[in-house]
């Protein structure tokens, strides 16, 4: 039980992860694709977060007055790794909506089989 | 849904069986709860007398690993470029009806809009002693443009506004850390400028002048991207 | 000596104002990506004589690695920023005449920021960085592919918007995992104690990342964007991605298996997907009609290619692997461009409709048949050496798996020169039935001197290698010496 409640956020993770790919690999409608991207990034940034977590530490904030260990402070940073993916999940995000809004003004439809213009 | 038994349905089956067993066997590699920093717990010791900032995360982000952040400021200027691109084609003009919101979130909207904007500036420009920082702050504020979008559906903001200040914001960055240059460093982003007193406002040299740069360009830049959303979809 | 950050700063601070200028004056944008490439071009050339000593590093903002991002411009990455700022300033030249629909000043913006974004890949030294940087030229190619916002651009955007960001999520992915496992994210640091500790569990972690970089090196399996995204772009941006884009992802494929692993088992599989690659690429291309799809599958077989004579491992090999990319960046680029403005002419993307074409457009199709001809390795252009690097290379190495992997790659060689010959027959020797267009048109100014470049350089260099050469070995060793890099940051 020791085990599970150290490694359930790894597992979550992992398990977010493989559900976006499940989606994206499996589901025809453009804008559940575009979700399951979301949810992949989100299973991602979800285990880089984990890594950096310290038994029983705090936010790597000093604040006057208040004395604080910097050895108890957790890892700063895939604080700033997650930041940064997080803002480019969500400006893929963006394009892609974009793409999809105008993929339907084109085909009429948002599902990925029919969207076929290109032969082999 | 494709049907689980289809010859593509089992590839894809097979193929997260594979990558799930690859990844539990990652698992044990690395212990949760006592990892092996050798990095942060250099710039969580020496953080504050390096940069000057008392939230690491920030001196992190603007100081030791700026170019990243200059980086995904970038790709936040691309995604909207791109997406502005691709919508400006063709300005179908069909008139749907759009619906009056009601009395109530209008004037709810209108009472809280400057309040918002207020936390995401407080959000960015504070962002080098409490937790948030330009990224927040401007998401803050990109929901305060949100708002009256909701509010007001017929209301727009100046493109030409959000452009301007977008580019602005992204060259106030790039430009911070060439003035290092200028000043005797030879280093690109180098904190050129003193790191006066911990925990005041005005410390930590360049980093909360980038932070203010960032949040007022990715403000911007989500109440441009949302404006054109609108655009497209009336 | 020139900080190579600047090779990054001033692009980008030029991309930024570019979408700005265009409220001062309509005309301007448009000659900013030039300056800015030539810019870079010349820092290039003036850091090559220090790269070959030893590369040059050159921490951001002050701190020392591994506590700072730290660019490397060794002769690797000084040679890849020439060579991407090069087709950059060709290609933006180029684009003056091509591009006249859309937000302008947006595409010039974009291809300058996609250039950075590529070169920002070939100089840095820190794996979340490489991450970042990839990003901004995945996302900006995703961008111009659907420039034209026409249905099959925005249509092949999207395939390969789904598929790259699934490749980024795994880099990404696989860069955790290292984080987790080594608590730094230097390329030198991480190299050093992998090396110390040999541990095996990187292998996941390696090949996250070998999938994540090879979706954008097009290497098979993970092609499957390719052919619709180069065909569905326009010319100018088909030339940058097929010449830059994807050299940069096997590039990236590169460092990381030789400089943060040194993973020896993985080369010999690296060769045989280079393989697999080839013989994909052309058996594709082979029953083309559509002339940019033809290209697009080309370029997939050039890229297996390339992985290939990386695969080999050896110096030799290696330079050979670096040849490829620089020959085949610049004829393919010179392919792209020269139908451009053929397709234009002719109104056709079918190479049926493209007979008789060196009447109409003579120094189009001279341009091409020279491409083309370089691309298969004919001598005296530029492609012949660097084939001739590779296979020498494979056939030094003396086992039975490179001799058998050589043939088929010469099998795919000899597929490659068929359908080009083909096409080089149709333009030459097939007479039009209606010129619709009437008489022989010249090139614009705009387009003649990126083509005439092209053709000049693929010509000098072919006769000449002496001329590159010394520089590529030094390149290829500074992949393939891992202690050697190590020192070189970390002291």
């Amino acid at each position: 039980m020791n085990f599970l409640s150290g490694y359930i956020y790894y597992i979550g993770a992992f398990g977010l992860v493989l559900i976006g790919l499940f989606i994206i690999l499996l589901k025809s409608n453009l804008v559940k694709v575009i979700i399951g991207i979301n949810i992949l990034d989100t299973g991602v940034n979800l285990f880089l977060i984990s890594v950096g977590y310290l038994d029983r530490g705090t936010a790597p904030i000093f604040a006057p007055g208040v004395q604080i260990e910097a050895s108890s402070m957790v890892d700063p940073v895939p604080q700033a790794l997650v930041l940064t993916a997080i803002v480019i999940g969500a400006s893929v995000l963006a394009l892609a909506l974009s793409l999809t809004i105008k993929l339907y003004g084109h085909y009429g439809t948002l599902n990925l089989e029919d969207i076929r213009g290109q032969r082999w | 849904m494709k049907d689980l038994r289809s010859p593509r349905g089992i590839i894809a089956l097979v193929l997260l069986a594979v990558i799930a067993a690859g990844l539990s066997l990652t698992i044990t590699e690395i212990p949760f709860g006592s990892p092996d920093t050798k990095v942060g717990s250099y710039y969580v010791e020496n953080g504050r007398e390096e940069t000057g900032a008392a939230n690491i995360v920030t001196s992190v982000v603007t100081g030791y690993r700026a170019l990243d952040t200059l980086g995904e400021v970038t790709v936040l200027f691309i995604a909207a470029m791109g997406l502005s691109a691709v919508l400006a084609i063709e300005k179908k003009k069909r008139k749907r009806e759009v619906e009056e919101s009601s009395l109530v979130l209008s004037t709810g909207c209108r009472a809280l809009f400057p309040f918002i904007l207020l936390l995401g500036a407080y959000l960015f420009i504070h962002g080098h002693l409490t937790p948030g920082g330009g990224f927040q702050g401007g998401a803050v504020i990109g929901s305060a443009f949100l708002l009256v979008y909701l509010g007001y559906p017929e209301r727009r903001i100046s493109t030409t506004g959000t452009d301007v200040t977008e580019s602005l914001g992204g060259l106030a960055f790039v430009i911070l850390g060439l003035i290092g240059f200028a000043v005797g460093s030879s280093y690109f982003l180098s904190n050129f400028l003193p790191k006066g007193e911990l925990y005041s406002l005005f410390s930590a040299g360049i980093l909360p002048l980038i932070y203010i740069a960032i949040g007022l360009k990715v403000g911007a830049e989500f109440g441009g991207i949302i404006d054109r959303m609108m655009e497209e979809t009336r | 000596m020139v900080n190579p950050a600047f090779l990054l700063a001033v692009p980008l601070g030029l991309a930024f104002i570019v979408p700005l200028l265009k409220f001062l004056a309509p005309k301007i944008p448009k000659f900013i990506p030039p300056l800015a490439l030539l810019f870079n071009v010349v820092v290039s050339a003036l850091l090559i004589p220090e790269a070959s000593e030893e590369p040059v590093v050159s921490s951001i903002g002050g701190f020392s690695p591994p506590f700072a991002i730290n660019l490397v411009a060794g002769p690797v990455g000084v040679l890849l920023s020439a060579f991407i700022a090069l087709i950059g300033l060709l290609v933006a030249i180029y684009s003056f005449d091509y591009i006249r629909e859309g937000a302008e000043e947006k595409y010039y913006a974009l291809l300058l920021l996609f250039l950075t974004g590529a070169t920002g890949v070939a100089l840095t030294g820190d794996i979340f960085n490489l991450f970042v940087f990839f990003e901004i030229l995945c996302i900006s190619s995703y961008s111009l592919v659907a420039y034209l916002g026409d249905r099959s651009g925005v249509e092949a955007s999207v395939k390969y918007l789904i598929q790259g960001t699934v490749g980024s999520s795994f880099l990404l992915l696989g860069i955790g995992l290292l984080y987790g496992q080594f608590g730094t994210l230097n390329m030198a640091d991480i190299a050093s104690r992998i090396e110390a500790t040999g541990s095996t569990s990187i292998f996941i972690p390696l090949v996250l990342m070998i999938t994540g970089l090879g979706v954008e090196g097009a290497i098979f399996p993970l092609n499957a964007w390719l052919p619709d995204a180069h065909s569905s772009a326009p010319s100018s941006i088909s030339a940058v991605l097929s010449g830059v884009a994807i050299g940069i992802g096997i590039y990236g494929v590169a460092r990381v298996v030789f400089t943060v692993f040194g993973a020896e088992p993985v080369f010999q599989l690296l060769a045989i997907i280079g393989l697999l690659t080839v013989l994909v690429g052309e058996l594709s291309a082979f029953s083309q009609d559509d002339i940019k799809r033809l290209l697009a599958y080309s370029s997939i077989g050039q890229m297996g290619l390339i992985v290939f004579g990386l695969g080999i491992a050896t110096p030799a090999g290696v330079t050979g692997g670096l040849f490829q990319l620089l020959s085949h960046g610049l004829a393919k680029a010179l392919l792209f461009l020269t139908v451009g403005y053929m397709i234009y002419r002719s109104g056709s993307m079918k190479i049926s409709g493209l007979r008789g074409m060196s009447k109409v457009t003579p120094v189009a199709s001279f341009g091409f048949a020279i491409g083309a001809f370089s691309l298969v390795g004919l001598p005296p252009f530029m492609g012949f050496p660097s084939k001739l690097m590779v296979i020498r290379a494979a056939l030094a190495k003396e086992e039975l798996l490179f001799l058998v992997l050589v043939a088929f790659v010469l099998l795919g060689t000899v597929i490659e020169g068929s359908y080009f010959l083909r096409i080089v027959q149709v333009l030459y020797f097939k007479n039009r039935e209606s010129d619709s267009k009437g008489g022989y048109h010249l090139l614009p100014l705009s387009g003649l001197i990126p083509i005439c470049l092209l053709i000049v350089l693929l010509v000098i260099i072919g006769v000449y290698p002496g001329l590159i050469s010394n520089f590529l070995s030094s390149a290829a060793s500074e992949l393939l010496d891992r202690t050697g890099y190590i020192t070189a940051v970390m002291g």
